[in-house]
């Protein structure tokens, strides 16, 4: 029956039953009242008194629910309590629940979310991303650019010296701050030449055992890397700042392109955490941390429609400036190391320090570089951390293991176009370089701050004798032998470094194969030539055998699909397939 | 007013209403929305105040959004009117005046008696979660339709 609405006349909404024994005290005394606050995730009682305003109702329950009062926003029977309000005002009396939405300062800490739902989502939307990374052929670029810059920071991971990470951070910072640098360091033949090549970057980046892990979870990223296709474009870009900056700007706006698509969003953020965010987070741990952490945080909180609404997009950071200058020092260090190694046994290894010595000496002419140079000589320590770091090693062996991508590497540098009998003779004595630089004494002789600076006057000198004394450069005599002796080992390495500087300082006094080779290669300095890959024909021969078993019978057909792909057979059977009707 | 017609079958309208009042002071649910008389001194119980609290992973996250509803006499036969009051993107809804358009939301185009103002709030909560309208732009917060 309607008496229980009806007991006290009109039906008024305060005179609820449960209110009745409250409403009949006298109403000018502040009564205790005990209100329900409830949030989408909990509840709590408050006793405040009866007649209290609503700003000092939020103050009590500031405290409990740990916000500031103006974090929260108090709603009574569909109606937001503004501060100045009173509770009875509203008509909350004892037993009354009023709910509570905690705002904080990017998002509702009263609106939990769960991750699991996030996730249900993502799953939902799985199916596109796949869909959506193949046709977005601008997005599998950026994407690749994205990934190769953090990849190319990865090479820099195996440093595990923290004084030369210290170092690298500093170094990149100035990197940051100094875009002409940066295109210096671009502009740099050896740098281009290193970078040109596909095969060596996806050796040195495979050579990451991070990289392989993330390849294991991602295959996408593999066949990122095994497309030649997408390397060599990749490289371009990254050689060319400006061109950077326009891949950056279409890749943000392909990016907000993709949030539109339904679901897109949704892979988007697929794709970032699962591949993007842990490289970013990789490369940049020496870079002081991934920017994008907080939103990355926030995403895994479930919060991620918070980028979608407001363009948050800052322009990714450019995670490849730093490291091809890392690479191109850690690849010249290479070099000088060659050159160091080689000096210990030789005079082909001595022309050869020449010869990357200016390489680095160029690079280094920077004032920035300057300074890190100047704090490698000066810490022998950092050398040798440096030296024996995992990704030294790793990168030392994969070329010594692979004579010919060591041969590539070399002589991709217009150091030995010119000539093309020099190559040949680098060629077999690529391995036992090699072996020196395992060689723990190189390593100590590395580390001599004065060989260091030995190797640098070597340099400035044979520049000088370059430009001054042509006329001494003699002909290349083939008996330059002594490069195949690696028996010389540590001792001679500070000896011939301290030879050296009285070597550059009286040219005339050179006799020997020695110095001839030294000039040979400062001849060569003025070369530039594009480097020889050995026959590709020679190099797919096993691939061209099993498309040949599979059925694939037009050699030249294969051959061209093998060399665009660089080895790869699956994808050159997809080219070959692509190219057939129907 | 008395608004007691005897035999039971059918609820009275205003008891109806007074139990939904209640259980909007109560805060019954989950506290994801709220609802109330617009005046409390309003013996008709006919104009109502809603509130939804924007769902999480939408674009209404973080917003409140203030509805206006009203019951009319037949009232629980017949399906309330509901407006917004702070204005809304969503599939629906009238942009221009906050409207909600009953043949399109599924609970007042196939009322119930049994449905309440609650039902209708939170039903409109779901939709605001579905894809067609998680994601549509909305207006800057805190904007108000002009009735």
């Amino acid at each position: 029956m309607a008496e229980n609405g009806e007991s006290s006349g009109p039906p008024r909404p305060s005179r609820g039953p449960a209110a009745a024994q409250g409403s009949a005290a006298a109403p000018a005394e502040p009564k205790i009242i005990k209100v329900t606050v409830k949030t989408p995730k909990e509840k709590e009682e408050f006793a405040v008194p009866e007649n209290s305003s609503v700003q000092q109702f939020k103050e009590a329950i500031s405290k409990r629910f740990k916000s500031q009062t103006d974090q929260l926003v108090l709603i009574f029977a569909g109606k937001i309590l503004k501060d100045q309000d009173t509770l009875i005002q509203h008509g909350i009396h004892d037993g009354l629940t009023v709910h509570l939405v905690i705002k904080s300062q990017n998002r509702p800490q009263g609106q939990s979310t769960q991750p699991s739902n996030a996730a249900g989502t993502n799953a939902t939307s799985a199916s596109t991303p796949r869909s959506n990374s193949t046709p977005i052929s601008t997005n599998s670029n950026p994407f690749g650019l994205g990934s190769l810059g953090g990849l190319a920071g990865l090479s820099s991971l195996g440093l595990s010296s923290t004084n030369f990470s210290e170092l690298q951070s500093q170094m990149q910072q100035q990197l940051m701050a100094s875009p002409e640098m940066m295109i210096q360091i671009m502009e740099n033949p050896f740098v281009q030449s290193m970078l040109s090549n596909p095969d060596l970057m996806r050796q040195l980046i495979m050579a990451n055992p991070q990289m392989q892990q993330l390849i294991q979870r991602n295959p996408e990223i593999s066949h990122l890397l095994n497309n030649p296709d997408i390397m060599r474009q990749t490289l371009e870009i990254a050689r060319n700042p400006a061109m950077m900056q326009e891949m950056m700007r279409n890749q943000d706006l392909a990016l907000s392109n993709l949030e539109s698509i339904p679901g897109g969003y949704n892979a988007l953020r697929r794709m970032y955490t699962d591949i993007q965010e842990p490289m970013l987070n990789a490369a940049q741990e020496q870079f002081g941390g991934n920017p994008f952490a907080s939103v990355g945080s926030s995403s895994s909180s479930g919060e991620g429609t918070q980028p979608s609404r407001t363009e948050n997009r800052d322009p990714l950071p450019n995670p490849w400036a730093p490291p091809p200058a890392t690479q191109s020092s850690a690849t010249t260090s290479t070099t000088t190391s060659t050159g160091s190694g080689s000096g210990n046994s030789s005079s082909n290894a001595t022309g050869n320090t020449v010869a990357a010595a200016n390489y680095v000496a160029s690079i280094f002419s920077t004032p920035g570089m300057q300074s890190l140079l100047q704090q490698i000589t000066e810490n022998p320590q950092l050398i040798q951390n440096m030296l024996s770091a995992p990704y030294m090693r790793s990168m030392m062996q994969s070329l010594s293991q692979n004579p010919d991508l060591a041969a590539q590497m070399m002589l991709n540098s217009p150091l030995f176009t010119a000539n093309p009998q020099l190559q040949e003779q680098m060629r077999p004595q690529l391995p036992a370089f090699l072996q020196q630089m395992q060689n723990p004494d190189t390593l100590s002789a590395m580390s001599n701050p004065r060989a260091m600076q030995a190797l640098m006057q070597i340099q400035q000198g044979l520049q000088t004798l370059a430009t001054e004394a042509p006329g001494l450069i003699p002909s290349f005599t083939p008996g330059v032998g002594a490069p195949g002796s690696t028996g010389s080992g540590g001792p001679t390495g500070p000896t011939v470094s301290s030879a050296a500087p009285s070597e550059t300082t009286s040219p005339t006094s050179e006799s020997g194969p020695n110095q001839q080779f030294i000039q040979q290669m400062v001849q060569a300095l003025a070369g530039a030539n594009a480097p020889q890959l050995p026959n590709p024909e020679v190099r797919f021969q096993q691939q061209l055998e099993q498309l040949n078993a599979m059925g694939f019978l037009n050699r030249e057909a294969n051959l061209q699909a093998l060399i665009a792909t660089g080895g790869d057979i699956n994808a050159a059977i997809e080219r070959l397939l692509g190219s057939q009707p129907s | 007013m008395a608004a007691t017609t005897g035999s039971g079958v059918k609820v009275p309208g205003n008891f109806r209403l007074l139990e939904e009042l209640e259980g909007g002071q109560k805060g019954i649910g989950d506290g994801t929305v709220s609802w109330g008389l617009e005046d409390d001194e309003d013996m008709t119980l006919t104009k109502w105040t809603g509130m939804i609290i924007g769902p999480p992973r939408t674009i209404y996250e973080n917003r409140i959004y203030s509805l206006k509803i009203e019951c009319g006499p037949k009232y629980p036969e017949a399906p309330p009117f509901v407006r917004f009051v702070t204005k809304i993107n969503m599939n629906g809804v009238n942009s221009s005046n906050g409207v909600v358009d009953p043949r399109a939301i599924s609970v007042l185009a196939k009322w119930q008696n049994s449905y309440s103002i609650k039902v209708v709030l939170q039903e409109l909560r779901r939709l605001m979660m579905s894809k067609e309208n998680m994601k549509l732009p909305q207006p800057p917060e805190g904007q108000c339709y002009s009735n």
